[in-house]
This record gives C-alpha cells, sequence and structure tokens, in this order.
C-alpha cells in the first residue's frame, strides 16, 4: 500500500472514530490537544487498524505516538 | 466472622466461572484450587490445558479440580468468535481476534464477553497496564462510564462508621487525574460495585478539602462540579459533597459543618478522593495508622468484572479477590 492511501484510510477511521471533519485533520494533528486524547476511542483506532489493514499495534505504542504522523509510521513499520 | 468469611459463605450460594490466564503460576494455580475446592467458584484454567494438568500433578493438586480452555483447541476458539463478532459493540473481527487469542488474557476475556466466563482474573504476571488494556479493547467500558477506575475496601479495626468497621475508598489505584465527568463516574461505578459486593445502600461521599463552599480554588471547584455531573447523571444514587473527610464520616462534623439536609454527610459509606496523589496518601495512612485491611483493589468501568490483583500478592490475597470478584459477577445483574 501507498503511504498516501495509508494516511487516507487512517484519516477516514479517526473521521469515524472522532467526529472530526477529514479536512481538519493533518499529519501534525495531536491524539492530546486535537482530538481529546480519550483512551476509549484509541482502542477503537488500534481495533480498527487491525481490522482493516491487518496490522497489530500494542495500545502502549500507539498511545505513545503524540500526531496522526506518528501512528501513520507506525503502522506503515509494521506492514 | 470477618469480611472476608462472609464474602466466602455469599459466593458459595451462587458459585461463579472464573477464568485464569494465568494459570501457570504456581501461586494463582494454588489460589484458584483452593477457592474451587472449598466451592466458592468453578476454575477454568486457559492456557496449555495438558502442561496445566501435568503442573498441577505435580504440584499435589487434582486436576479434576479444574476446567480448561485450550489455547489451541479449535472448535472452543470457533464457538467463542462466533459468539463474540455476534454481540453489538465488540471491536475486532475474527482474523484479529484470532491473532489476540494468541495470548491466554485475550482468550480469557474474548472467552468471558462470549458468556463462557464470568470473571477474568489477572495480574500476578500481566501488568496493570496489560490488564486495562485488554479489558478496554475485548470487554469494553459499562454505558455512559467514560472512564476505568478502582475502589478499595478497608476494614479498620475501631472505627465506627455507618457499616461498622468497612468503609469504601477509591480510587487510589487506576485514574491519576480525573476530569471532573471522569470523577462523577469513578463516584458512580463505586456505588454500582459496592451495591454488587456489599448489597449496601451506597452513600457515596466526594472528598475535599472544603465543605460546601467553605473554602475557594479550582481544587474544590473540579470536585463540586463533578458532585453535580453524577446528581444529574444517576439522581436515583445518594451522591453528595464536596466534603471534608471529617464531615463526610464523622455525624458531629457533619451536624456543625453541612447545614442542609444531606443523606450522606456524616454517615457515608463511600469515599471519592479527587485524585490519585489524595487517593494513594489516603489508603496507606487508613492502613499504617489505622492499621486497617484494605482490600482490592476492585477493578470497576467495565463492562464484566475483571480482576487485576497484586503482582506480589500472596495466596490468601489471592482467594479474598477471587472471592470478591465472583461476588461482584453474581450480582452485577442486580444492579
Amino acid at each position: 500500500m501507498e503511504r498516501k492511501e495509508l494516511e487516507e484510510q487512517i484519516f477516514e477511521m479517526i473521521f469515524q472514530l472522532y467526529k472530526k471533519d477529514v479536512e481538519e485533520l493533518t499529519l501534525e494533528t495531536t491524539f492530546a490537544d486535537d482530538l481529546g486524547g480519550a483512551s476509549v476511542l484509541m482502542v477503537g483506532l488500534v481495533s480498527e487498524i487491525e481490522n482493516e489493514l491487518d496490522v497489530m499495534i500494542q495500545l502502549q505504542e500507539a498511545a505513545a505516538c503524540e500526531t496522526i504522523g506518528d501512528l501513520v509510521d507506525k503502522v506503515e513499520e509494521e506492514m | 466472622m470477618s469480611i472476608l468469611e462472609d464474602l466466602s459463605l455469599r459466593a458459595k450460594e451462587h458459585p461463579m466461572r472464573v477464568a485464569f490466564p494465568e494459570g501457570e503460576n504456581e501461586k494463582m494455580m494454588q489460589a484458584a484450587y483452593e477457592c474451587a475446592e472449598e466451592g466458592a467458584i468453578h476454575a477454568i484454567l486457559v492456557g496449555d490445558s495438558e502442561k496445566l494438568r501435568a503442573l498441577a500433578s505435580e504440584r499435589g493438586l487434582d486436576p479434576e479440580k479444574f476446567a480448561y480452555a485450550d489455547l489451541q483447541e479449535e472448535e472452543l476458539i470457533a464457538d467463542i468468535i462466533a459468539k463474540y463478532t455476534a454481540l453489538p459493540d465488540t471491536r475486532l473481527k475474527e482474523k484479529a481476534l484470532r491473532r489476540r487469542m494468541a495470548d491466554p488474557l485475550y482468550f480469557a476475556m474474548v472467552m468471558q464477553a462470549a458468556g463462557e466466563a464470568d470473571v477474568t482474573f489477572a495480574g500476578i504476571n500481566y501488568t496493570t497496564e496489560d490488564v486495562l488494556l485488554a479489558g478496554q479493547m475485548i470487554i469494553g467500558l459499562k454505558e455512559g462510564i467514560s472512564t476505568v477506575s478502582s475502589i478499595g475496601l478497608c476494614e479498620i479495626p475501631g472505627f465506627a462508621g455507618s457499616e461498622g468497621e468497612l468503609l469504601a475508598i477509591g480510587d487510589s489505584a487506576v485514574c491519576a487525574n480525573p476530569t471532573e465527568e471522569q470523577l462523577a463516574d469513578i463516584a458512580i461505578s463505586a456505588c454500582e460495585t459496592v451495591k454488587e459486593l456489599l448489597s449496601w445502600e451506597p452513600r457515596c461521599a466526594f472528598i475535599s478539602y472544603s465543605t460546601l463552599g467553605s473554602g475557594q480554588g479550582p481544587l474544590i471547584d473540579k470536585v463540586s462540579a463533578a458532585v453535580k455531573i453524577a446528581q444529574e447523571k444517576r439522581p436515583d444514587l445518594k451522591l453528595d459533597g464536596e466534603f471534608q473527610l471529617d464531615a463526610a464520616i464523622v455525624p458531629a462534623v457533619a451536624a456543625k459543618k453541612v447545614k442542609r439536609e444531606s443523606e450522606v454527610a456524616g454517615r457515608a459509606n463511600i469515599l471519592i478522593w479527587p485524585d490519585l496523589n489524595v487517593g494513594n496518601a489516603g489508603v496507606k495512612l487508613i492502613q499504617i495508622l489505622g492499621h486497617a485491611d484494605a482490600y482490592g483493589p476492585l477493578l470497576q468501568g467495565f463492562k464484566k468484572i475483571i480482576c487485576d490483583c497484586s503482582r506480589s500478592a500472596p495466596v490468601s490475597e489471592l482467594k479474598g479477590n477471587i472471592i470478591m470478584s465472583a461476588i461482584r459477577a453474581a450480582h452485577a445483574g442486580e444492579v
């Protein structure tokens, strides 16, 4: 999968879970400040990544990602 | 009769199925065995069933006292995955579940969510974080609850509170710096936990260094806002504050400081700390200066009962926590 396609898929998942407009999301968007940092939502995001991209990220690793870009990097590493 | 002896008798009335993902651990196996042999629970060891049976025999325990859930048993795996994925609001699909279920902790929780066990009991090798994260992913949080938290049950010699020597306190272990919404949810969960475990009518006090506006500042504002949120969410529960500790549990002090009607002031049976700094200090003060036994932490906020025991817990403490978890599961549907 191309990096751009991966980014778009993860933006879409965040849009669905966090109810944020895709246009508002960038790779620099932070989970703590811009997305509320809610761990319940992070659990949902990690599950969705696992279901749809077949990549298992540990929740601790995902929670350590400051920005969406960090999470995309992490997923890309594991693919 | 001590509180643990009383709870043990109650557990025997409706023995629950408790899944143990760390059955290979000697202390955990011993505690599970003793609880099962006493008739307090049905113990299910999750892992390599052949190895678990052999370990039980080596340790002088009758392997037939346990049920086994084998990580390689395809028929069982397919059955619980089918049941799990048919549930509303579950997160993982079959492929992801199968991968996670290679880990006994996840296997046990999927079994529990699917209705094949009533409690998951772990924490002797797994960290608290492992248990909490697996619980959030597989079991999920109760409707309307935003955070996992915990309470402890203290048995304080000489304390003459509204429940005699017993007092429930929380959160002293999990949620470090709750928001006002989270603090409200901790209190609501605590009320449900004591109803499940002790059949008390909860009287829950939010603790602060101020009583009903006697002080001012942002630390107090958070607590008083949490009281309002909790009361609005659950008008059926007796939740009140903010109170200083003495106004919460000493009737004479409450009579002086609380100048309005309160069903909680002076006779609270649950104390909710404003944050983990207070909670940690609070439980240690009760233990060291009050010579109290503190049982728990009892995790709360999940849809089903999960227990994370202390990694250094001796067999006796494990048994106490197994029994308390089993009773909560037996009564969870009633609150």
